[in-house]
């Protein structure tokens, strides 16, 4: 398998290949960013942003901000790339005008300070050079208001000893949905549901793999489960009730996206 | 992304037809609006622009609006510069500033756009009606003509605002619909809160709502410049565009089916104080973040009328036509002691050059200031009262 590459929304168009800075924060970029191509509050403070790929949360405050790369920008010392998780125009505008690369819809904790990025502005991907990119499709099935856990058994080759959904790796020519029907029936003996929802894929990075995960909701029409040896015990239970178990990353949250969406 | 559909005219625009600046322009204004997910573009009653002073703009920034001069096509004002062009000061600018200063003055009078110099235009200059598309930037007019007025902006940048000041028309998203005007957080305010006090809620809220709509209950006496002071400091900290306020703002019922829930309580907003406010006598009483009203000049030129001024330097920011509107006021303020500059504030002007300490009442001035590279201040954040027992012997 080659890097990863990672699917999130083109800005401004151009592509920049450079080591990335993590700011979990919002920046405004009037102020928070200095002519001296230093972020000057949070958590990044005093880090030098010039020739590197800027991931942030996203921008806030003044409307003058745009200006801040272009001012970077002319003088040569401008970041070479952006990344938001979630953007807003005054930094797009400033992207654009500054002819800056920029992507949105990049969860920022599947990047560590240092990768060496690929940013795409017009497609909208990236990819992390080194990191390799798996893909992985996980069921939530239901039956009768309740969602069934299994706990992954201590062999596991990720995550052992947690308590996730019925996941596996998407083979070649699969559809995630076909994926998760061939594991239900693998690691569960289901056969019979039916299939509610599919989301949006969510990515989780476990050092050197970003696992790109499609959630998938079921309903079974069964609460029998005969499990094979990936999992060592299932339980079905009350989704309300699931912050009292000790599941994979970002397990939870999915889930409520995947219901409430 | 949605296709937005220009016009035969529009295309022609965009293909260069009408010069340079209005082909950038309505460039820009394209992909903002593919992005926002626009349809079309819809005509603006008026634009207003930030990025005036040097210090924000740059060379990079002079640079910008050569390349996209062209007259404007709606009545369009302007932020605050880096000085008072006809009075000088706050404080001292070298020449390479001036001229550089200048030069942005000259550049946006070609375009004709209004020598207004304030970052609340809504007072006298550029006044909308509810209900009007507006293609307005400078965060802290953006969230107050939203909320107060009930005009309609997105939150845009200095340049979108140009261009939207050019070409006469602006995407149709966001803000512009009643669906993207809709409160998403209840936020229960508690106790009564001043001017500085609701300046510190928008301090406390900007980053825990990140952009998300507030509607604001328990506030229901709140005055237009108490939420002139929630504006500025909520759209300091936050990409905010737009609040409501419970019994005060006009499209309040504007809030979508079970939104969040947040309270805040009097402990939070005075630990928000307590974290920016210093003790220590400031070299500078600074007042009037956003701009002051003449209600304001009037309320300040109250309480120094016939006192006797110590300590600290006062300088107290407007706009022109305010300022000489409240010609009393001033006079009064003037006799007292303190300064009273119009075309530049306390954020804009580089105050570093004479300042090292500000005390001011302003949550916007106090994000802004203590910035190492930008205001360079060290910052006393406090009401207004506890400003002027500084310089009230």
């Amino acid at each position: 398998m080659g890097d990863s590459l990672i699917k999130g929304r083109g800005l401004s168009p151009g592509t920049a290949t450079s080591e990335v800075v993590v700011c979990n924060q919002l920046i405004s970029p009037l102020g928070e960013i200095s002519r001296e191509g230093l972020v000057t509050s949070g958590p990044c403070e005093n880090v030098n942003i010039t020739g590197k790929i800027l991931a942030f949360l996203g921008g806030r405050g003044s409307t003058v901000g745009s200006y801040t790369f272009l001012e970077l920008k002319s003088r040569n010392i401008g970041p070479a790339g952006l990344i938001n998780e979630s953007a807003e125009q005054m930094v797009v505008t400033g992207a654009i005008i500054s002819d800056i690369p920029m992507v949105d819809r990049i969860p920022l904790d599947i990047l560590s300070n240092g990768d060496v990025v690929y940013l795409n502005g017009s497609s909208g991907e990236i990819s992390i050079k080194g990191v390799e990119e798996k893909k992985v499709a996980t069921v939530y099935l239901m039956h009768g208001g309740k969602v069934l856990l299994l706990t992954r058994s201590e062999s596991a080759s990720s995550y052992p000893g947690q308590v996730s959904g019925i996941s596996g790796f998407i083979e070649k020519g699969e559809s995630p949905e076909q994926t998760g029907r061939r594991e239900m029936e693998e690691e569960c003996g289901i056969r019979d549901s039916v299939t509610k929802r599919i989301g949006r894929e969510i990515y989780v990075r476990d050092k050197n793999i970003i696992y790109e995960i499609t959630p998938i909701l079921m309903e079974s029409k069964s609460d029998e489960v005969k499990l094979n040896d990936e999992n060592s015990g299932y339980i079905w239970i009350d989704p309300s009730k699931m912050h009292n178990y000790e599941t994979v990353p970002k397990f939870k949250e999915t889930f409520v996206s995947l219901v409430s969406s | 992304m949605t296709e937005l559909q220009l016009s035969k005219d529009e295309e022609r625009i965009f293909d260069g037809e009408a010069g340079e600046g209005p082909k950038i322009a309505i460039r820009l204004l394209n992909s903002l609006g593919e992005l926002g997910g626009a349809e079309r573009l819809i005509p603006v009653k008026s634009a207003h622009i930030s990025g005036v002073s040097y210090k924000n703009v740059g060379e990079g920034g002079i640079q910008f609006l050569r390349k996209i001069s062209h007259r404007v096509n709606v009545p369009t004002s302007l932020n605050p510069l880096g000085f008072d062009i006809d009075n000088g000061g706050p404080v001292d600018i070298d020449d390479t500033f001036r001229k550089k200063q200048m030069e942005i003055v000259e550049i946006y009078r070609e375009m004709g756009v209004m020598d207004s110099f304030t970052c609340t235009p809504y007072y006298y200059y550029n006044e909308p009606s509810f209900g009007d598309h507006i293609s307005w930037a400078e965060s802290s007019a953006i969230i107050y003509v939203n909320s107060l007025i009930g005009a309609r902006t997105n939150r845009e940048s200095g340049p979108s605002a140009l261009a939207a000041a050019i070409i006469g028309k602006t995407p149709d998203h966001g803000l512009h619909r009643k669906d993207g005007r809709r409160a998403s957080v209840v936020v229960n305010a508690e106790g009564p809160l001043d001017y500085t006090k609701f300046a510190a809620l928008g301090l406390f809220l900007g980053p825990k709502l990140n952009r998300n709509i507030p509607i604001i209950k328990g506030q229901k006496g709140a005055k237009g410049i108490e939420l002139k002071a929630l504006s500025a400091a909520l759209s300091a900290t936050s990409s905010i565009p737009m609040f409501h306020v419970e019994g005060v703002t006009r499209e309040s019922d504007l809030v979508e089916d079970s939104p969040e829930v947040m309270e805040v309580g009097i402990k939070e907003i005075e630990e928000t104080i307590g974290k920016s406010s210093s003790q220590q006598e400031p070299e500078l009483i600074a007042i009037g973040c956003p701009h002051l009203s003449s209600e304001e000049l009037d309320y300040i030129a109250g309480l120094v009328k016939g006192k006797k001024k110590v300590g600290p330097d006062l300088f107290l920011f407007t706009s022109r036509e305010v300022k000489a509107k409240s010609a009393g006021a001033v006079k009064t303020i003037e006799n007292f002691g303190g300064k009273v500059f119009s075309d530049t504030c306390m954020v804009v002007s580089p105050l570093s050059n004479n300042y090292k300490s500000t005390g001011t009442n302003s949550g916007k001035a106090s994000f802004y200031l203590p910035l190492k590279g930008y205001g360079n201040q060290k910052v006393a954040f406090m009401g207004i009262m506890d400003l002027l027992r500084w310089v009230i012997a």
